[in-house]
């Protein structure tokens, strides 16, 4: 029973990182309408600053907010410049673009950050174990899963229950009326982008310390932050975060019983959660006129 | 404003004034007997081994500069190619190399795939060919071919050696196999079970997981639950620090023996990133930075790069020496590549991986195996250190 106990909270420090990426991506991939593959690249950029303000001998626990911020500034610069002039354009212009960027960012990272796997030097606080039921569980996960859980809800609490967020969703419902309202769009938009690149950036700082940092990394977040946003459903908090557990769940459980086939199984029961909701876990009511 | 100085007119002059410079400084030249050998390096600068690649450029380097830039009397160039770790983007480079920069010598390759993706194009065309990583066993068997030398080793090697040093030193059964799941895993795992188990030992559960695992916690709680006496382990460079981080998150790191093929645990590659879960595991490998052979070459690589080698950068280096002492052999004409090879072949190249002899079947170097244990260096960190040495293990070859 200890055994799938700590399996669980395994899955769970998983479906977390998944899940701040996830919701990153969503904001602006579903609530924006603008796809934005250079995700990959801010969680990156999130690991190494991370990486490097601690190994700096700076406060570890600035690490996060710092790498939040970073992320969230290169949010900021792009969106300013070249993001600014492509929401209105169609995805596949968007996608060329931001394809382009990530390939770019992976090559300044590489660069600036050299090639080696570096991981965050995590600090003696959360080094430790914790017995559960009489078998070790880092700490480090257990810091992982709660604050993801508190950003999660402080997230949904901002987009679902406060006029800024409430404004976001009707940019993308119509963004014409909100205009006529008083409201700069644009501006809300810029927030949007900032928050979704800062959100990026935390997850990578919290994952360095499960997953290191390495040249590559960046892609393979994206495609699983894609997975996530899809399955859950555009435009869904509720959805992202539900197929988040699902695929950590999915994946650590397929590795616990079947480790030869954790990849087909993961993706394949996501695929066939697309084949039965086409249009996602949960889908959007959206108003009619 | 002064770029107007500059006319389109002025660059196609001063281009046409090139060429023509040029096109009359190359026989001049060729009659001096000074044109330079052209050596290639095949690496992967970009994509998932990087940083391999990046260490391997800096080996060679080194020992071409140490070479005085010469080898035989001749002036020596390298060429870089970025091979990204694809096999497509390889081929297409190797016959760029061939049919328009023509290239003396070809070298590197880290990946199998790779090497098996090229072995064609060089074989037909005769070119003398060094693969300095790719241990795919087909290349020393199968598909090995009079002009492909393997400075390196096979994937056969090092599990053979790891499975004699398990059974006699660790244990004889209870023991776990894990391993990526791909060729260079499935061969490494393979091999050291079959030797395993001809030595007399029983091997326990086998698990395999998808290259590139973000996640080995659910494994490792497996591992736990499981209590095994060993864990013979092989994961190439990212997987390999996540692997050794989470044995150590979750305690396991004192608890259970990990061992495996030398890239498990390589000194440049995977432990300064995992800093101390690397401590106690045992990995054989054909280069340790503590063998003595490897000494001078660890010295100087320390102060180029301010780092200890690891495989990718000792084994370009050796592939330089072993190269360099072929081309001595024939006074720099390095046409004559039947008396090269000769050389190689009738007596052994010292090299940083220790002596080099090679096996006239398959051209595959016959190599010493280091035992590394890591444990704390001089400067505290964990180090690959020498436990013991397999001397001159050599490959079934071409009947296996």
């Amino acid at each position: 029973m200890s055994y799938y106990l700590v399996q669980t909270l395994n899955a769970l420090s998983f479906s977390v990182l998944l899940m701040l990426t996830g919701l990153g991506l969503s904001l602006v991939l579903s609530l924006m309408n603008f796809v934005n593959l250079t995700h990959g690249s801010f969680f990156l950029l999130g690991g190494y600053v991370a990486i490097h303000w601690i190994g700096a001998g700076a406060p570890w626990w600035m690490a996060f907010p710092a790498a939040f911020v970073i992320a969230g500034a290169v949010g900021l610069v792009l969106d300013r410049f070249p993001f600014g002039r492509f929401y209105p354009r169609t995805h596949l212009m968007q996608v060329l673009l931001t394809y382009g960027l990530s390939v770019i960012f992976a090559d300044l990272m590489r660069w600036g950050f050299g090639a080696d796997t570096v991981s965050l030097p995590t600090p003696e606080l959360l080094r430790g174990v914790v017995f559960v039921a009489g078998l070790p569980f880092p700490i480090y996960r257990l810091f992982i899963i709660a604050t993801g859980g508190v950003l999660a809800l402080g997230l949904w609490y901002a987009i679902d229950r406060t006029l800024w967020g409430a404004a976001i969703r009707a940019c993308v419902i119509d963004r014409g009326i909100v205009e006529t309202l008083g409201l700069n769009t644009r501006r809300i938009f810029t927030v949007g982008v900032v928050l979704a690149a800062g959100l990026g950036g935390l997850g990578g700082a919290l994952g360095s310390g499960m997953l290191s940092a390495y040249p590559g990394l960046d892609e393979e977040v994206l495609l699983l932050a894609l997975l996530v946003v899809v399955v859950g459903g555009l435009g869904s908090f509720g959805g992202t975060v539900l197929s988040a557990l699902l695929l950590g769940f999915v994946t650590t459980f397929s590795r616990v019983w079947l480790p030869e086939f954790a990849n087909f199984l993961s993706l394949g029961i996501m695929a066939a959660v697309l084949v039965m909701w086409p249009s996602g876990l949960v889908v959007r009511k959206m108003r009619q006129v | 404003m002064t770029s107007t100085s500059i006319t389109r007119r002025h660059l196609l002059a001063a281009t046409a004034a090139s060429a023509l410079g040029l096109g009359l400084m190359r026989p001049v030249r060729a009659a001096g007997g000074t044109t330079p050998i052209k050596i290639a390096l095949v690496t992967s600068l970009s994509g998932p081994f990087a940083a391999l690649g990046e260490s391997m450029r800096a080996g060679l380097e080194l020992l071409i500069a140490e070479s005085g830039r010469q080898m035989g009397g001749r002036p020596v160039t390298l060429l870089v190619e970025d091979d990204q770790g694809k096999p497509d983007e390889a081929v297409r480079k190797v016959r760029k190399l061939l049919s328009q920069d023509k290239v003396d010598v070809l070298c590197g390759v880290i990946s199998a795939a790779v090497a098996l993706a090229i072995r064609d194009i060089v074989a037909d065309a005769k070119a003398l060919t060094f693969i300095s990583i790719a241990a795919a066993n087909g290349l020393a068997r199968e598909a090995a071919s009079p002009y492909i030398f393997r400075p390196t080793k096979t994937s056969w090697m090092l599990g053979h050696t790891g499975a004699l040093w398990t059974y006699d030193k660790i244990a004889k059964e209870g023991g776990i196999t894990l391993g990526s799941d791909y060729a260079a895993g499935r061969e490494y795992v393979g091999d050291f079970i079959n030797t395993y188990r001809q030595q007399g030992g029983k091997v326990g559960q086998q698990l395999w997981t998808p290259l590139g695992t973000a996640d080995f916690a659910p494994i490792v709680m497996n591992l736990a639950a499981a209590a095994p006496s060993f864990v013979y382990a092989f994961f190439p460079g990212a997987d390999a620090v996540r692997f050794l981080q989470q044995m150590r998150d979750f305690k396991l790191q004192d608890k259970i023996r990990v061992i495996g093929p030398g890239a498990l645990f390589d000194q440049e590659d995977v432990l300064p990133a995992a800093g101390d879960a690397g401590l106690g595991g045992v990995n054989t490998y054909h280069q340790s930075p503590g063998a003595p052979a490897s000494a001078a070459f660890a010295a100087a690589y320390l102060k180029a790069r301010n780092r200890i080698p690891g495989e990718a950068s000792t084994s370009a280096y050796a592939t330089g020496q072993v190269i360099r002492a072929g081309i001595e052999a024939v006074a720099g004409d390095i046409a004559q590549k039947d008396k090269l090879k000769e050389r190689l072949l009738s007596a052994p190249v010292s090299t940083a991986l220790g002596p080099m002899r090679f096996d006239a079947r398959n051209n595959q170097a016959i190599l010493d195996i280091y035992v590394n244990e890591v444990r704390r260096g001089a400067d505290g960190k964990p180090f690959n250190t020498v436990v013991h040495t397999y001397p001159a293990i050599q490959d079934p070859g071409p009947k296996a």
